[in-house]
């Protein structure tokens, strides 16, 4: 049960660029949160400071009103790629994400996680021996392992296939039903973040910033094909087009001659 | 590849060695410097029996595996210690590869020189030999460690000490077995090179002995039990190898 503060977030590389300025954002205990961009809106390196992977140049980052001063037990993380480690069977893989935990519980968390994402009886195999969807899953068990009260989920699912990804979309929120993270996604797929977040935080680039935050009032479980589905898909396409339209005009040439790639 | 399909593989020697039996039997060649296969069998059998082959074979694999096992110890050392420290690189490497540019058999008349003509001054030969492809594949290899493990292994907090053993060791073992290959395979090339300079025993010794008796069977003798005792000496290490790259592609272990 953990609640992450981010406030007044900034970031500018040695070579001058900004990448991030200025970024609050609140997430409650057990929420869902999509962070909603295009490329260069900072996202990925938002979801890099939290994970304490790198150093902000401006604010702070409190867990449960605790600063952050680099990696932290709470906070674990799902990353673009499955990112394991291939020469640890499944099921070690699974288990390397529990290091904290005492080896009995270790062994047992990850066998039980194994099979609840629907890979018992491939403990024993090797990562390059499984898909992407499959290795995604098991990095998914890896980042839950730990009992982590934030997750983090850098465009975990944008790699793979639309049926894939629609099964992933259920078995994390399974998952997170079940176990309660705090999670913080970071996206660039509207649906996908309409169908998991509670909230949709929507930023623009040059430098990162946020735009808006938009909540998602649908009841759960969410039906793509409902109409109230639909208007909340395109309420974020407005915000988005918003941030475009606001964007220096160096980025609309960058995005397509100033055409929302989005539509 | 089918079962059995590697005796393909036997036709061209097999068939040369027949050819030249029967071309030499047959008189239409002396085979004083070129030996018929029987004739190398009696100068093994006899050398063996004399108990003659084993005390040479036991000597220049004494000083191959040691002088390996020095070099390779070093090599991987210094590697390590250079792909963790930024500093211990910036200081070291570049007189490592100032002495690589060396070809390391010039180093013979220095080593026979401060060491003398025994064993000490073959050992150096042998380690020094091993020593750079396994510095150089260690070093290389750590570089290269994907960064994207390294984060993994810190996000779920493991230390320093924890990612070097946990993420890049294993990921440099693979490189690091190639590069000890390679370095057992030089460590039989110098020790022929320490054992042609000067050795009272050793095969080296019995391709020079061949060579000044003019016994062409010996020599060749002495160069097939190398090209065996290589072979073996590699397959022992891709055997010992095995367990901990499984999980590799098989068709790279093959290789």
């Amino acid at each position: 049960m953990t609640q992450l503060v981010v406030k007044g977030i900034g970031k500018t590389y040695a070579d001058g660029t900004e990448a991030l300025r200025g970024v609050d954002i609140h997430v409650g205990t057990g929420e869902i949160v999509a962070i909603l961009g295009g490329s260069g809106c900072g996202k990925t390196t938002l979801l890099r400071l939290i994970a304490g992977l790198d150093r902000a140049s401006t604010g702070t980052i409190a867990v449960d009103g605790v600063a952050l001063n680099g990696t932290h037990a709470a906070i674990s993380a799902v990353f673009q790629e499955p990112r394991l480690l291939p020469w640890l069977t499944t099921e070690a893989n699974i288990a390397f994400g529990g290091r904290r935990l005492a080896a009995a519980e270790r062994q047992a968390r990850a066998a039980s996680l194994l099979a609840r994402v629907g890979l018992a009886g491939h403990g024993a195999r090797w990562p390059r021996e499984l898909s992407g969807g499959q290795q995604q899953r098991i990095a998914i068990a890896r980042a839950l392992i730990g009992h982590p009260g934030v997750l983090l989920l850098d465009e975990p699912f944008s790699a793979l296939d639309p049926f894939t990804r629609t099964s992933l979309h259920d078995l994390l929120l399974d998952l997170w039903r079940e176990l309660r993270p705090t999670v913080v996604m970071v996206t660039h797929d509207i649906e996908e973040a309409v169908v998991l977040a509670d909230r949709i935080v929507v930023m623009r680039p040059h430098p990162g910033r946020v735009q808006e935050t938009l909540p998602v009032d649908l009841p759960r479980p969410r039906d793509r094909l409902a109409p109230a589905f639909d208007l909340t898909k395109r309420n974020v396409l407005r915000a988005i087009n918003r941030s475009l339209a606001e964007a220096p005009s160096g980025h609309g040439a960058a995005a397509g001659g100033g055409v929302s790639p989005w539509v | 590849m089918r079962r059995g399909a590697w005796v393909v593989g036997l036709i061209i020697p097999a068939g040369l060695a027949i050819v030249w039996e029967i071309a030499v039997r047959a008189g239409l060649a002396p085979g004083r410097l070129m030996p018929p296969p029987s004739r190398l069998f009696q100068t093994a059998w006899a050398l063996a029996r004399s108990g003659e082959l084993q005390t040479h074979v036991v000597a220049t694999m004494a000083r191959v595996l040691l002088g390996f096992a020095i070099g390779a110890a070093a090599g991987t050392l210094l590697g390590m210690l250079n792909g963790a420290s930024a500093w211990a690189m910036r200081l070291l490497d570049p007189s490592i590869q100032a002495l690589r540019a060396i070809p390391s058999i010039a180093w013979v008349p220095l080593f026979i020189l401060w060491l003398g003509i025994f064993e000490t001054s073959k050992l150096a030969l042998i380690a020094l030999g091993v020593f750079f492809p396994v510095y150089l594949g260690i070093l290389s290899a750590i570089r290269s460690v994907d960064r994207k493990l390294i984060e993994v292994g810190r996000v779920f907090g493991l230390s320093r000490t924890g990612i070097a053993l946990r993420i890049t060791w294993p990921a440099v073992m693979p490189t690091w077995i190639a590069s000890l290959r390679t370095g057992l395979g030089l460590g039989f090339m110098f020790v022929v090179a320490a054992e042609l300079m000067g050795a009272s025993e050793g095969l080296g010794y019995l391709l020079l002995d061949g060579q000044q008796m003019g016994r062409a069977d010996s020599i060749l003798v002495a160069m097939i039990i190398f090209a065996v005792l290589g072979k073996i000496s590699d397959g022992v290490l891709v055997a010992l190898s095995r367990p901990v790259l499984r999980w590799q592609d098989t068709n790279r272990i093959r290789l």
